[in-house]
C-alpha cells in the first residue's frame, strides 16, 4: 500500500466502516442509540435524519428533478417566438392608446416611447406542431415538437432585480425562499454526495439581484442554491488546502468525527450527529464534484451536440452539459443564469447585433441538452425551463441603436418533459403582442404547475414563520394549468 | 437546527397541548374551565381565522369568529355560529363535528381537527364560550412569585421560581449547575462572544471552589464592562436594524453607515437605557437640541436598500423603503407583522389597511441625507465657516493677477514645467478661462505669489481647514421635511392606486397616543413605543434577550405576537420580567445579569432521557441547551483560539480574505481588496457586507443579508460549513496559528484555548497522533469549538 490513492481508499474506506459500525449514523441509528442509554431507537432515527433526505410528496410526481435555463435580462419573444407581421406593418408608429392605459413601463422619464418597432428576424412555422420560431434559434426550430411553448406569462414587476426575485421566490419582497429552495424543503434531494440545489452562470456578468435570487429565505440555509464556479473550485473551499496531503486530510477528519462522537455520547446532542454527517457529506463532496466538472469522458459526439469547443472553458453550452450531469446524479434542481439579454437598444445591447449572439450562444446547447435527456431517458422525469424574468414590449425605446423595454403583460417561456405536453402552445397574444387575448397564465400559476408536476400541492407546501404560512404561490390565487400537461 | 426548525410547528403547540392533557388527565374534561387565550383561541386562529377572522373581505358566510359577538351573531343562513351553553345548538360545533363536505374547516384547506381540539371547542362552547382580550395586547401584570422552594429558609432567584413551579409541578427536576468551566465558557460567549483564555478559567475555577455566587457575580459584573460586550450584543441589534455596507438590488454600490454601527456599540456599553435607545434611533433628529450623535442613530431606518437600476421610477423604492420601515418598526419592536395590513386588512390581528397607512404616515415625511462627521478637537462649523471667509479674501488678492499668472507660465522652461507636481502641470496645459478660483489660487501660490507673505499666510491656512474638513466620515441619517407629505391609503398596496388621505397615527388595539394641537410626529411614535403603558415592546424585547440565552423565547414566534403567535411558556415570567425591565430604567445591563444570575441559565445542557420523553423540545427548561455559535462568532472563536484576534474597535468595515471568485456573482464585479495588518484579523461583526454577495463564512453559518430585518437567526448545520472550517484560506491560516501555539505551549494549552476545558487522555491520545499542524485542524474543526455548551 505505498499508492498514496491505495492507502487514501482504504482509509476511505476504513472511516465509512466506523460510521456505520460505531455510530450507526448514515444507515440508520440503531448501533448509537444503543450505545447511548436511554435514548429510543424510533427518537433517534427522527433526529439524525438529514434535512436533505428524500420526503415524501403529496401525490405521485410526474417528474422528479428541474433544469431551469434562466435567460437573465428579459428575451425578447418578439425577435425570437411571436410573429406579428403588423409590428414591420406599422414600424414607428404609435401603438393605440388605449393598450398604454393604466400602464408603467422602466425608463418611463428617458427612453420610453410608444412607437411599435418591427422586427428584423424572419419567422417560419416548424414541427408537426407548426410553432412559429425566428432565425435566430434553428436549433430550438428543430425541436419544437418536444417543446411546450406558453406565450401569455404574466409578471408583476419590471425592473430587473424585483422581477427576477418575482420569477424566483413569487414575491418582489425580500427574505422569501427561491423555488430550488422550495423544492429541496419538500423533497429532499436523491444525491447524497452534491447539493440538492445548484447554480451555475454564465455570459459577461452576474444575473442583477445576486445570492439572493437562489436563497432560502426563512428556511435554513441548508436549501439554498450553491453556486457551481466555471473557474477554480467548483465549489467554495471545496479542495483541500495545497500543502495538505489527501492522507493528512482523512486522518483530520477520522480525528474530527471521533472527537465529535465521544461528546456526543457525553452531551446526547443530536446536532452533533448531524454535524458528523456534515462532515462525511463534505468529504464524500471533494471528490464527487471534482468527478462532476471533468467531462473528459463525454464522447465528442456529445460535446459537439452540445456546440462544447472548449470544454475546459465557462460558457452555456458546459453549463447545460453540467446540468444534464448534475441530475444524472440526482440533484433536484439546477439553474443555469444566462446574461445579458437586456438589449434596449444600448452600445452593448441592441437587437441587431447583440441578440443574435446571444441567442447563438443558448440555441445549440439548450435543444442539445434537451435532447441528451430524452436519448438518456431522462426527459421522463426531468422538467426543462427555458425564459428571462420579464419580455419586451412591442414598442422600440429611443437609444443609440434599436432597442426594446422591460414589458410584463405576456411574454414566452418554454418547457419540455416532466409531463409538459410535447409539441403544445398555450396563450395568444394581440395582433402586436402586447397583451393576452385568451388565457394569461401568472407567474404564480407557473409556480403552482411545477410544483404540481413534481407532486407538491402549492397550497400544502408552506413553511411558518411570524406566524403565518408562507407559500411560494402566496396570498392571491394560484392555479395548475392543466392544458400545458400530458 | 432540526429542534429549531420544524415545519409542522409541532413543537410549537407542545406546550398548550401538554397542558391540555394534564388538564384532562387529572379531571376530565368539563370539569375545570378553558381559558380562551390559552385553550381555544389557538385552535381558531389556526384552522377558522383565515376565513371567519378580521378580514371582513377575506370573511365566508359573514361569520366573524374571532370576537363574540360575531360567532353569537344570527347568520344569513338562519343558522347561529355559537349558542353559549348549548353545544348541540350551535353550528360551529356541528360543522366541526361533521363527517360529510358540511365539515369545517374545509377539506380544501388541508387543515383538519383533531378528536381532541373538537372536543375542546365543543366543551368551551358548553361552559359559555368565553372569549378574552389577546394577552399581549392587555398590559403585563407583576404577579407574586411562586414559593416552589423545597428548602423554605433559601432564597429562590426570581426567574427560577416561575421556572421551577413548572418542572415541579410536572414531576421534573432541574439539572444540576453546569461545571465552572462551561460556566465561563457560555459566560463569555453569551456576553462577549469571545471565549475566556486560558487563565481566566483557571482564575474561575479557583475563585469559584472558594466562593461559587461570588465569584459568578464577580465574572457577571467584569464581563458586562468589558467593551466587547457591545459588540457582541451589538450584533444582536444590527440584524435587526438589517445592517450592511452595501445599497442591494442589483447594483449593490458600498455605502457608509458604518458610524451608526459604532454607534450601537457605544451605546451598549454606556447601557444607555432601551426606552432612549429606542427614541434616538427613531427619532434622534427631531429631539430638542439633538447631538451629533443622536442624529447618527437614526440610522437606523436608512438600512433600506436603494435601487440604483436603469429604469426605475424612483419613487415606488422610495415607498418600499418606507413600507421596510414600517414592517421593521412593527416586528422590532412591537412584534406585530403590521407588513400584513399593507394590501389588505390584516387577516388575524386587529389592525385595519387604514391604520397601517396611519403607522406609515410617520415615516412618509422624511427626506435621507448623509451627515459628515468629524473628530471631537474639530470644530467644523467654524472650520466651515473660517474657510469660506479665507477664500473670499484670497479671492479679493488674486482678482487682478491672471496676467502675472499669464506672465509666469509663459516664462516657465520645459524642465521648469516637468518639475511641478502633476496636477499643477494639468493645470498649466489646461484653458485659462475655464480655471476656477481654487485653480487661480494654486498657480499664484507657487508662480508669482511664491513670496507674496499677505497672500501664503491664509492660502496655507486655507489648506489646513480643506485638510482638515477632508477627515469628515460621512454617514446616512434620517431628517425630518420642512412640509409633510400627503399620505394615501394605497389600494392593494399599490402606491400608483391611492385612496382616502390619512393623517399619523398608531394601531386602535394599543393605547392612544395623545396627540398635540401640532399634530404628532416620528418622536412622539418613538416616545410612544416605549411608554409603559404600550404592552408590547417591554415584553418582546425581554423576550428577544431571554432567546439569545435559551435558543427560544418564552414566546416560541419572536416576531410576532399577534393572534397568529404562539402562547407564552411562561405568561407569568414573561411579564414579571418585562415590568421588571421597565422598573430597573430599561437597563438592557442589568436585564442580563438578572438572566445570567438565575439557576436556570447556568444549567448543565447535557441531555436526559426523562427530559427527552417528557419535554423533549425543552419548554420547561429543566436543562440547558447546546447552541451553535453566531457565524461572526465561529470566527471571532477561532481567531481568539489561534492568537490572531485584532482587539481594535469601530472604524471602517475590512475585508478579510475570501475564496476566489466570490464576488463575481452579482451584476457588478466589486473589489474585494484584502486588508492588510490587524484589519485582516478583526471580529466578525466588522467584515465588511455586500448585501447581493455576502461574505461565503459568514453567509454559510447563517449570518442575516441584512435584506430585512432578521430577529432570530436559522442555525443550520451542513456539509458546506465543514468545508469552510476544513479548507477555507483564512481558517487554514488560523490552524497555522494555532499549530505554532502547540509548538510553544503545547497541545492541552490549544486545545483549552479552543473549548476552555481539559482534555481527556483519550482525546489527548487522539491528538498525539497527528503531527501538530492536523491537531491545529482537528480542534478549530470540533463541534465544541463552534458550540456554547
Amino acid at each position: 500500500m505505498n499508492d498514496p490513492t491505495m492507502q487514501e481508499h482504504f482509509l476511505q474506506r476504513q472511516t465509512r466502516r466506523h460510521f456505520f459500525s460505531q455510530c450507526g449514523i448514515g444507515v440508520g441509528s440503531i448501533a448509537l442509540s444503543n450505545l447511548v442509554s436511554g435514548f429510543s431507537p424510533a427518537a433517534s432515527h427522527e433526529a439524525f435524519s438529514n434535512p436533505l433526505s428524500p420526503k415524501a410528496t403529496h401525490f405521485p410526481a410526474r417528474a422528479k428533478r428541474v433544469i431551469y435555463l434562466f435567460m437573465a435580462g428579459g428575451p425578447s419573444q418578439l425577435d425570437l417566438f411571436e410573429h406579428k407581421p403588423i409590428l414591420n406593418q406599422l414600424n414607428g408608429q404609435p401603438i393605440p392608446q388605449s393598450y398604454l392605459d393604466g400602464k408603467r413601463f422602466a425608463f418611463m422619464d428617458s427612453s420610453h416611447r410608444i412607437n411599435l418597432l418591427g422586427t428584423r428576424r424572419t419567422f417560419k412555422q416548424y414541427g408537426q406542431c407548426g410553432a412559429w420560431v425566428s432565425d435566430l434559434l434553428p436549433h430550438t426550430a428543430r425541436i419544437v415538437d418536444q417543446l411546450t411553448f406558453l406565450r401569455t406569462c404574466k409578471t408583476d414587476l419590471f425592473n430587473h432585480a424585483p422581477a427576477k426575485l418575482f420569477m424566483n421566490t413569487g414575491t418582489g419582497q425580500f427574505g422569501r425562499p427561491s423555488l430550488g429552495s422550495w423544492l429541496t424543503y419538500g423533497l429532499g434531494s436523491e444525491c447524497e454526495d452534491l447539493p440538492g440545489f445548484v447554480v451555475l452562470q454564465s455570459g459577461p456578468r452576474g444575473p442583477r439581484g445576486g445570492s439572493i435570487l437562489w436563497g432560502s429565505g426563512m428556511l435554513p440555509t441548508t436549501y439554498q442554491g450553491v453556486p457551481l464556479r466555471n473557474q477554480g473550485e467548483p465549489i467554495l473551499n471545496l479542495t483541500t488546502p495545497e500543502s495538505i496531503s489527501g492522507t493528512d486530510q482523512v486522518r483530520v477528519l477520522e480525528a474530527v468525527r471521533k472527537m465529535n462522537s465521544k461528546r456526543l455520547l457525553e452531551t446526547g446532542d443530536e446536532e452533533i450527529a448531524t454535524r458528523i454527517n456534515a462532515y462525511e457529506m463534505a468529504y464524500r463532496m471533494q471528490t464527487s464534484a471534482p468527478e462532476l466538472m471533468d467531462t473528459s469522458g463525454e464522447r465528442q459526439s456529445t460535446l459537439d451536440m452540445y456546440g462544447i469547443k472548449q470544454p475546459k472553458e465557462a460558457s452555456f453550452a458546459r453549463n447545460c452539459l453540467l446540468a444534464r450531469r448534475l441530475v444524472e446524479r440526482g440533484v433536484r434542481f439546477v439553474q443555469l443564469y444566462h446574461t445579458n439579454w437586456d438589449h434596449h437598444g444600448g452600445p452593448t445591447e441592441n437587437l441587431e447585433e447583440h441578440l443574435p449572439s446571444i441567442s447563438q450562444e443558448i440555441d445549440q446547447a439548450g435543444a442539445a441538452l434537451v435532447m441528451d435527456l430524452k436519448q438518456r431517458g431522462l426527459l421522463e422525469d426531468t422538467i426543462v425551463i427555458w425564459g428571462g424574468e420579464f419580455g419586451r414590449t412591442p414598442m422600440g425605446e429611443v437609444r443609440e441603436s434599436t432597442g426594446r423595454n422591460h414589458h410584463i403583460d405576456a411574454f414566452t417561456m418554454w418547457f419540455a418533459g416532466g409531463g409538459f405536453k410535447p409539441g403544445f402552445s398555450l396563450g395568444q397574444t394581440d395582433e402586436f403582442g402586447f397583451g393576452p387575448i385568451d388565457q394569461s397564465v401568472h407567474v404564480r400559476d407557473i409556480h403552482a404547475t411545477l410544483l404540481h408536476q413534481l407532486g407538491l400541492s402549492h397550497d400544502r407546501l408552506s413553511v411558518r414563520s411570524q406566524g403565518l404560512d408562507f407559500r411560494l404561490t402566496g396570498v392571491q390565487p394560484a392555479n395548475v394549468v392543466h392544458e400545458l400537461l400530458t | 437546527m432540526l429542534h429549531l426548525f420544524n415545519p409542522n410547528a409541532a413543537s410549537l403547540r407542545f406546550l398548550a397541548v401538554a397542558t391540555q392533557i394534564l388538564l384532562f388527565a387529572d379531571h376530565g374534561l368539563g370539569t375545570e374551565e378553558l381559558q380562551y387565550n390559552r385553550d381555544v383561541r389557538p385552535i381558531l386562529a389556526e384552522n377558522c381565522f383565515a376565513c371567519h377572522g378580521f378580514d371582513k373581505r377575506k370573511r365566508e358566510a359573514g361569520l366573524r369568529l374571532d370576537v363574540r359577538e360575531g360567532a353569537l351573531a344570527e347568520l344569513d343562513s338562519g343558522s347561529t355560529a355559537i349558542i353559549p351553553s348549548k353545544p348541540e345548538e350551535s353550528e360551529l360545533v356541528t360543522r366541526i363535528l361533521a363527517v360529510d363536505d358540511a365539515v369545517m374547516p374545509p377539506h380544501e384547506s388541508g387543515k383538519k381537527l383533531t378528536d381532541k381540539q373538537k372536543e375542546i371547542l365543543k366543551t368551551w362552547v358548553a361552559q359559555g364560550a368565553r372569549y378574552d382580550k389577546h394577552w399581549s395586547f392587555v398590559s403585563p401584570i407583576k404577579v407574586s412569585l411562586p414559593r416552589r422552594s423545597r428548602n423554605q429558609d433559601e432564597e429562590v432567584h426570581p426567574i427560577d421560581s416561575f421556572i421551577l413551579d413548572r418542572i415541579y409541578s410536572e414531576q421534573l427536576s432541574p439539572s444540576p449547575q453546569a461545571d465552572p468551566v462551561t460556566l465561563i465558557r457560555r459566560l463569555n460567549l453569551d456576553l462577549l462572544g469571545l471565549p475566556p483564555t486560558v487563565r481566566e478559567v483557571d482564575d474561575f475555577v479557583a475563585a469559584s471552589r472558594l466562593n461559587a455566587e461570588k465569584a459568578t457575580t464577580d465574572l457577571v459584573n467584569r464581563l458586562l464592562q468589558t467593551p466587547n460586550y457591545g459588540e457582541r450584543w451589538g450584533r444582536w441589534w444590527l440584524d435587526q436594524a438589517r445592517y450592511a455596507d452595501s445599497n442591494g438590488y442589483s447594483v449593490d454600490a458600498p455605502r457608509q453607515i458604518w458610524k451608526y454601527r459604532d454607534w450601537v456599540i457605544d451605546a451598549l456599553n454606556r447601557d444607555l437605557p432601551f426606552d432612549q435607545f429606542t427614541i434616538e434611533q427613531l427619532a434622534g433628529d427631531l429631539l430638542p437640541g439633538a447631538t451629533e450623535r443622536q442624529r447618527v442613530a437614526t440610522g437606523f431606518h436608512r438600512n433600506t436598500q436603494i435601487n440604483q437600476e436603469g429604469g426605475i421610477d424612483p419613487e415606488q423604492f422610495r415607498i418600499d423603503s418606507v413600507f421596510d420601515r414600517v414592517a421593521t418598526t412593527g416586528t422590532v419592536w412591537l412584534g406585530l407583522t403590521i407588513g400584513c395590513a399593507q394590501c389588505h386588512d390584516h387577516k388575524f390581528d386587529p389592525i385595519e389597511q387604514k391604520e397601517y397607512y396611519r403607522f406609515f404616515a410617520f415615516f412618509n415625511n422624511q427626506e435621507e441625507p448623509n451627515l459628515t462627521l468629524y473628530d471631537s478637537q474639530v470644530d467644523a462649523s467654524a472650520l466651515l465657516a473660517e474657510q469660506k471667509e479665507l477664500e473670499a479674501l484670497l479671492r479679493e488678492q488674486i482678482a487682478n493677477k491672471s496676467e502675472d499668472i499669464r506672465v509666469w507660465e509663459e516664462s516657465l522652461t520645459a524642465e521648469q514645467t516637468t518639475s511641478l507636481p502633476k496636477d499643477l502641470q494639468k493645470l498649466i496645459a489646461s484653458d485659462k478661462p475655464k480655471r476656477n478660483a481654487a485653480q487661480k489660487r494654486s498657480l499664484y501660490a507657487i508662480g508669482p505669489g511664491s513670496q507674496d507673505e499677505g497672500f501664503q499666510k491664509p492660502y496655507l491656512r486655507l489648506h489646513e481647514i480643506e485638510r482638515t474638513l477632508g477627515t469628515g466620515v460621512s454617514t446616512m441619517v434620517m431628517k425630518e421635511l420642512p412640509v409633510p407629505r400627503k399620505t394615501n391609503l394605497f389600494i392593494q398596496g399599490d402606491f400608483t392606486r391611492p385612496a382616502d388621505e390619512v393623517t399619523c397615527g398608531t394601531p386602535s388595539v394599543l393605547p392612544a397616543l395623545e396627540a398635540n394641537d401640532k399634530g404628532v410626529n416620528r418622536l412622539d411614535l418613538a416616545r410612544w413605543i416605549v411608554s409603559p403603558s404600550n404592552p408590547l415592546t417591554a415584553r418582546v424585547i425581554v423576550n428577544r434577550v431571554w432567546q439569545h440565552y435559551f435558543g427560544r423565547g418564552l414566546v416560541e414566534t419572536e416576531n410576532d405576537f399577534g393572534l397568529q403567535g404562539t402562547t407564552p411558556s411562561h405568561p407569568e415570567l414573561l411579564d414579571w420580567l418585562a415590568i421588571e425591565f421597565m422598573e430597573r430604567g430599561w437597563s438592557l445591563k442589568e436585564l442580563h445579569r438578572l438572566i445570567v444570575s438565575s439557576k436556570t441559565y447556568q444549567q448543565s445542557s447535557v441531555e436526559r432521557p426523562d427530559l427527552r420523553e417528557k419535554d423533549r423540545g425543552n419548554y420547561l427548561l429543566a436543562r440547558q441547551r447546546r447552541l451553535r455559535l453566531d457565524a461572526e462568532v465561529v470566527r471571532d472563536v477561532e481567531l481568539a483560539a489561534c492568537g490572531l484576534l485584532s482587539p481594535k474597535m469601530g472604524g471602517p468595515p475590512v475585508y478579510p480574505p475570501i475564496p476566489q471568485g466570490v464576488m463575481g456573482q452579482g451584476q457588478v464585479k466589486r473589489e474585494w481588496k484584502v486588508s492588510e495588518g490587524e484589519d485582516r484579523y478583526r471580529r466578525g461583526l466588522y467584515t465588511f457586507v455586500y448585501r447581493a454577495t455576502p461574505p461565503p463564512s459568514l453567509n454559510v453559518f447563517d449570518a442575516p443579508d441584512g435584506y430585512s430585518t432578521c430577529t432570530r437567526r436559522v442555525r443550520s448545520n451542513t456539509p458546506l460549513q465543514a468545508l469552510t472550517l476544513m479548507n477555507d484560506a483564512g481558517f487554514f491560516e488560523f490552524a497555522k496559528a494555532l499549530e505554532k501555539t502547540i509548538e510553544r505551549e503545547g497541545l492541552e494549552v490549544a486545545f483549552r484555548r479552543c473549548v476552555s476545558r481539559q482534555p481527556s487522555s483519550e482525546e489527548l491520545a487522539i491528538l498525539q497522533g497527528l503531527d501538530t499542524l492536523s491537531a491545529a485542524r482537528v480542534l478549530l474543526n470540533l463541534d465544541e469549538t463552534v458550540n456554547r455548551e
